[in-house]
């Protein structure tokens, strides 16, 4: 297998634009993402393309007027773990040796989809779904245990939101950018208990491109890339008997993967970008990826270790919880900031010398898995 | 899915194969699938069987009552269900877990505690037909 490098990384902000369909979007982060690479466009070669919501063929729709057109171009969807798909297909394309240079686009509009004042639910074709499931539910079912297991408290949930938001205040891709307290966080109105609004992600439209290559085309180039030394894409296991929520076995499994396509490990990461959907997510995933033992994330928290200017910094951009979860974007999102945090170009919030990142997402609500799709990607340079 | 209206004004959903709520007005319960190869029980119904793909599955009653694993008050839930709304996963001996609605007050629930299966309206669709299915709610103390 070949080596491949992210030569190139773009994206739009992360916010509500309505008047924005995915396709715009998508064409914008292309854009920079080729501008970035500073490739010919004509030299791109096939292009994957995550999107959840619009239907048939948005990857021809976001190419077309970049003339990018006659190549291979790939639609896929699997949920949250959409974007992170693509640049999955991406990698393996070059890995391959199938092409020598390929982009990845995530990209997705939100508000021109979803009705207002419901939940984000499973399909009505599942029976956990018909029956009344939202994904808030499924999430506050997982803290509810887990505050029972380890007596952990509102306030320590809320700590999550508080971090990311400090984060996110530094990124000017954010959509929320304000600091926020602990009152305020338990104050917001109740979506599904424990978690307050100010605990899930928001709704979110925007897009995230890189441009994948291999080292011959990256030296040709004269570009210095940022290598993607793990790409890992995995379902959930379908199983009807009880099992432990607050060890989402699909994450624990798709790192270790991860880890060991790398050789690295956790004690290697300098910064992580999860799927911190909800506030409770983030502290488990600080256990089942590995950086710290069970029942202790909320003392990770707690220690400052997860912050900027911290051992290990989680969502530096200020996650989903504050970038918003356009869900075929987010796992392209979090690669373009692992490519600018890798490069020392994260501006305010730079993780100070970073030089190993691990993105993750996982989501899609299917009924007897943890998640329908994770993906767990490492860059370094 | 199937669901089939009983009435004009009800809908059942899945009665078939997942829900028996018996005519003579004894208590209802949900329908297990146990895999006679490989002794694993499926709810729902699963053939083959995910596991071992035997064919060799019977239906069998699943116990009425089971713990409480988790739970949660939704406020800002599906089109269809009124807010707020309880659910829960409970944890029945036959080594399944279902994911219900529950018939249940906020201050009532308790991880680990029993609960029984029951019959209740779990949605209303725009027209106001009713959805009745599986939930469950607290074992009342005798
Ligand atoms: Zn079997």
């Amino acid at each position: 297998m070949r080596k491949v490098y992210i030569v190139g990384a773009g994206m739009t902000p992360f916010g509500k634009f309505p008047d924005r369909p995915y396709y715009n979007l998508g064409k914008q982060a292309a854009l920079e993402a080729i501008k970035d690479a500073a490739i010919d466009h004509r030299q791109i070669q096939a292009g994957f393309v995550g999107n959840v919501m619009a239907g048939m063929v948005p990857g021809q729709k976001v190419f077309k007027e970049l003339g990018m057109t006659g190549m291979q171009i790939v639609n896929v969807e699997n949920a949250c773990s959409s974007g992170a798909t693509a640049v999955n297909l991406g990698y393996w394309a070059v890995a391959s040796g199938q092409y020598d240079a390929v982009m990845a686009v995530g990209t997705e509009n939100l508000t021109g989809n979803r009705s207002g004042g419901t939940a984000l639910a499973p399909d009505p074709d599942d029976i956990e779904g018909v029956q009344g499931a939202v994904m808030p539910g499924i999430y506050a079912m997982r803290a509810r245990r887990y505050m029972e297991e380890y007596g952990i408290t509102p306030e320590d949930l809320a700590l999550v939101a508080v971090k990311n938001h400090k984060h996110a205040s530094l990124n000017p891709y954010a959509q929320f950018r304000n600091l926020v307290t602990v009152e305020e966080v338990l104050a917001s109105r109740m979506i599904a208990e424990p978690f307050t609004l100010l605990q899930c992600c928001p709704v979110a439209d925007g897009a995230a491109a890189v441009v994948l290559c291999s080292e011959e085309k990256m030296r040709e180039l004269g570009a210095k890339g940022v290598q993607i030394n793990a790409s890992i894409l995995v379902s959930g296991k379908y199983k009807t008997e009880p099992g432990d929520m607050t060890v989402p076995e699909i994450s624990e499994r798709a790192s270790r993967l991860a880890y060991s396509m790398a050789g690295l490990g956790p004690e290697d990461i300098n910064l992580v970008e999860c799927h911190d959907a909800f506030t409770i997510a983030e502290i488990l995933y600080y256990e089942v990826l590995g950086f710290c033992g069970r029942g202790e994330g909320v003392g990770l928290l707690r220690s400052g270790a997860v912050e900027l200017g911290g051992k290990v910094v989680f969502s530096p951009r200020g996650g989903l919880m504050c970038m918003g979860h356009p869900l075929g974007a987010t796992g392209v999102a979090q690669i373009v900031e692992a490519v600018w945090q890798l490069r020392g170009e994260a501006g305010a919030r730079q993780v100070q010398g970073a030089k190993v990142a691990m993105t993750h997402v996982t989501g899609g609500g299917v009924s007897g898995m943890d998640n329908a799709a994770c993906g767990v990607h490492i860059l370094t340079v | 899915m199937s669901v089939k209206p009983a009435t004009n004004q009800e809908y059942e959903f899945y009665h078939p194969d997942l829900f028996v709520m018996p005519e003579n007005g004894a208590k209802p319960y949900l329908l297990g699938y146990l895999c006679q190869k490989c002794g694993k029980t499926w709810f729902p119904k699963a053939v083959p069987c995910p596991e071992c793909w035997s064919e060799d599955i019977i239906q069998i009653p699943l116990s009425r009552v089971g713990k409480l694993y988790s739970y949660s008050t939704v406020h800002v839930g599906q089109k269809g269900i009124q807010t707020p709304y309880v659910i829960g996963y409970v944890d029945l001996p036959e080594n399944v877990r279902v994911f219900a609605q529950l018939d249940m007050e906020p201050a009532e629930l308790k991880i680990g505690m029993d609960v029984e299966v029951t019959a209740g309206v779990t949605r209303v669709d725009p027209n106001g037909v009713k959805t009745v299915s599986y939930k469950f709610k607290a074992v009342p103390a005798d």
